[in-house]
């Protein structure tokens, strides 16, 4: 229950820089997730956002109060890590109590606090176990009671789902979602796999060394990418980037020619194209290409063709099968095109 | 098939043959002083050796009724929990801060620390001598424990230190967010976690303070500050010669406490005595 706005944040170990420049609103009751591949600056992000780290510029304010000098555990911000951090030695009970007893809340409170939260992510008979005792999905749950059991201002989770089976993490991505609709409370998710963001999150940050690439929500980001970046981080899967060169408004690479392009002038431009926007059709004009390697999966066919010195990837009716070599060729939707500066990455719209 | 399984079984054999030569050669002294101190005197210097040795508890009356063996036992115990103590004090705080806070000089500190540990004891024993002195707390046990918690200080840091270092430092963030301050982090969460090391310390630092001998000769000068190492001096000199049954039955009483604790602890005492060298 608080807005948390990033002004001008930066954090650098001496010549190392962690973060740069990152000024962020972020709104009451929202769910953002900061998406990036590690070493973007994301975490720390987050840590300077809980107190763990000290920005070395900038400002980090909740509900309009700075907090660069409010220590960590005055900031009434609870954190959900990618190794449970769960104290070894407490039972679940007393896992879930630390929080409320640390800020003197009355006993007989504490108990029915405990018992609300552990019900609430359905832990209710392990209270009594040791960390050791649980699996892993068990274990990410009790951490998620801890930390709502003293309704927080701000929940801060890193990647508090990566340790997980790949039918427990969906699991709990809803579970994460439904708990923070319930509650309520601002959340900041950091993650690097880009289904979670999609499917989490309010608005989605996506970070890239250090600083911020674009800000949107998830419909934004996959259907307005910012940058070459963004556009080939958001996907599965990914957007196909194929570098090339416009002229008279004609994009050419190698094995594609592409005519009444945005693009005006002649530059060095490179195309991107979502593999759902791609058909593959007898005597297309788009592209052509040889099939390097087909992979049903049962509800699709994801068809890798090889075009010029590229791989590029087709979603295909699920029924396509094809030989390898197989020459083919592919037509765009010509309203799902985008372009961007091959030198800078910048979109160009 | 069959000659594989043999082959297994003889392998198996080889090892056992190995192992308990190996055991027997190691409790070989620990039989020879109590074979040696439960025999009378007159048994021990004999020039032909005597295979079946008569049973005698001459020396096991003498230490207890002659020589004020209860009190050496008092001093010994008193002076090694203190230190013990002492140093779990000190160390722990200490421990803490080289692990987890970033200063400069920090792994020169904990160099250094350890590096008491490298000279020579004789080197300070004059000058150790003269500031008890000083203090006036020669023959006193608060001397020993001083002294026995100095020498121990920097191998408790160091063994606390490294298991400090493998805890995750997502278990601190956690009780900081949390709401706990560093000294409920250190009490609540990092001491129970790395409680295994914590005793490991505590037992190779009585190892240590029960085997030292040069110190507390120095310092103890009366049974009011002697301690079982010191004790087993005592029957070396003296009119009546060397009483080898009684050093025997000395030596076994400082043997069997260390020896009890050290098969209750072996499981953590090898990672202990590794220094955090090989991080698990």
């Amino acid at each position: 229950m608080a807005r948390i706005e990033l002004t001008g944040v930066q954090k650098n170990w001496g010549a190392v820089w962690g973060v740069r420049d990152v000024n962020l609103d972020i709104a009451d009751e929202e769910l953002v997730v900061f998406l990036g591949p590690s070493g973007c600056g994301k975490t720390t992000t987050m840590r300077m956002i809980a107190g763990l780290e000290d920005p070395s510029e900038g400002e980090i304010r909740m509900d309009g109060e700075v907090m660069n000098d409010v220590d960590a555990r005055d900031r009434d911000v609870a954190m959900v890590f990618q190794g449970y951090a769960l104290y070894p030695n407490m039972t679940i009970y007393e896992n879930i109590r630390f929080p409320l007893r640390m800020r003197a809340v009355p006993k007989a409170e504490q108990d029915r606090l405990v018992r609300e939260a552990a019900d609430m992510v359905e832990l209710g008979e392990f209270l009594m176990r040791k960390p050791a005792a649980l699996s892993g999905g068990q274990r990410q749950r009790a951490a998620l009671a801890r930390a709502i059991v003293r309704q927080p201002q701000v929940f801060l989770m890193d990647e508090p789902l990566s340790n997980l089976d790949a039918k427990l993490r969906q699991a709990m991505r809803v579970q994460i979602k439904h708990l923070q609709r319930q509650l309520r409370i601002t959340t900041v998710y950091v993650t690097h796999d880009q289904i979670e963001a999609m499917t989490l999150a309010d608005r989605i940050v996506v970070m890239e060394g250090g600083s911020i690439q674009q800000i949107g929500t998830p419909d934004q980001i996959y259907a307005d990418p910012a940058n070459t970046f963004v556009a080939g981080f958001i996907g599965s899967p990914p957007m196909n980037l194929i570098p090339g060169h416009t002229s008279g408004g004609v994009f050419t690479a190698p094995g594609i020619e592409l005519k009444d392009i945005i693009v005006t002038g002649e530059r060095a431009v490179t195309l991107g194209v979502r593999p759902e926007d791609c058909h593959v059709e007898p005597g297309a004009a788009d592209m052509h290409g040889a099939v390097y390697g087909v992979e049903p999966t049962g509800d699709v066919t994801y068809l890798s063709l090889r075009v010029g010195p590229h791989n590029f990837e087709v979603k295909a009716h699920r029924d396509y099968r094809a030989n390898l070599d197989q020459p083919e060729t592919v037509a765009f939707d010509s309203d799902r095109l985008y372009f961007f500066d091959t030198e800078t990455g910048d979109r160009i719209r | 098939m069959a000659s594989q399984r043999r082959r297994r079984g003889e392998s198996l054999f080889i090892r056992y043959i190995i192992l308990v030569s190996w055991g027997l050669f190691c409790l070989a002294p620990v039989v020879w002083f109590l074979s040696i101190g439960f025999r009378p005197r007159t048994e021990i210097i004999t020039p032909q050796p005597i295979y079946w040795p008569t049973f005698s508890l001459d020396a096991w009356h003498m230490i207890w009724s002659d020589w004020p063996m209860a009190q050496y036992l008092r001093n010994s115990v008193l002076a090694i929990i203190g230190s013990v103590v002492i140093d779990l004090i000190l160390a722990i705080p200490a421990a803490y801060a080289l692990a987890r806070y970033r200063f400069r000089g920090r792994e020169d500190i904990g160099f250094y620390i350890l590096s008491t540990r490298m000279m020579a004891p004789a080197i300070v024993a004059i000058p150790i001598f003269f500031l008890f002195r000083n203090m006036g707390l020669l023959d006193t046990i608060w001397a020993l424990m001083l002294i026995y918690a100095a020498i121990n200080l920097s191998v408790v840091t160091w063994i606390i230190r490294s298991y400090m270092m493998d805890i995750p430092t997502e278990l601190e963030d956690a009780a900081r967010t949390d709401g706990a301050s560093d000294l409920r982090i250190l009490w609540e969460i990092i001491i129970p976690a790395i409680l295994p090391g914590i005793i490991t310390a505590a037992v190779i630092a009585m190892i240590f303070a029960i085997n030292e001998f040069l110190f507390t000769l120095l310092i103890a000068s009366t049974p009011n500050a002697y301690t079982l190492s010191v004790a087993l001096a005592n029957f070396t000199g003296g009119s009546d010669g060397v009483i080898y049954n009684a050093i025997a039955l000395v030596a076994f009483l400082a043997f069997v406490p260390v020896f009890l604790v050290v098969v209750a602890i072996q499981k953590h005492l090898s990672r202990g005595l590794t220094l955090g060298a090989v991080k698990g």
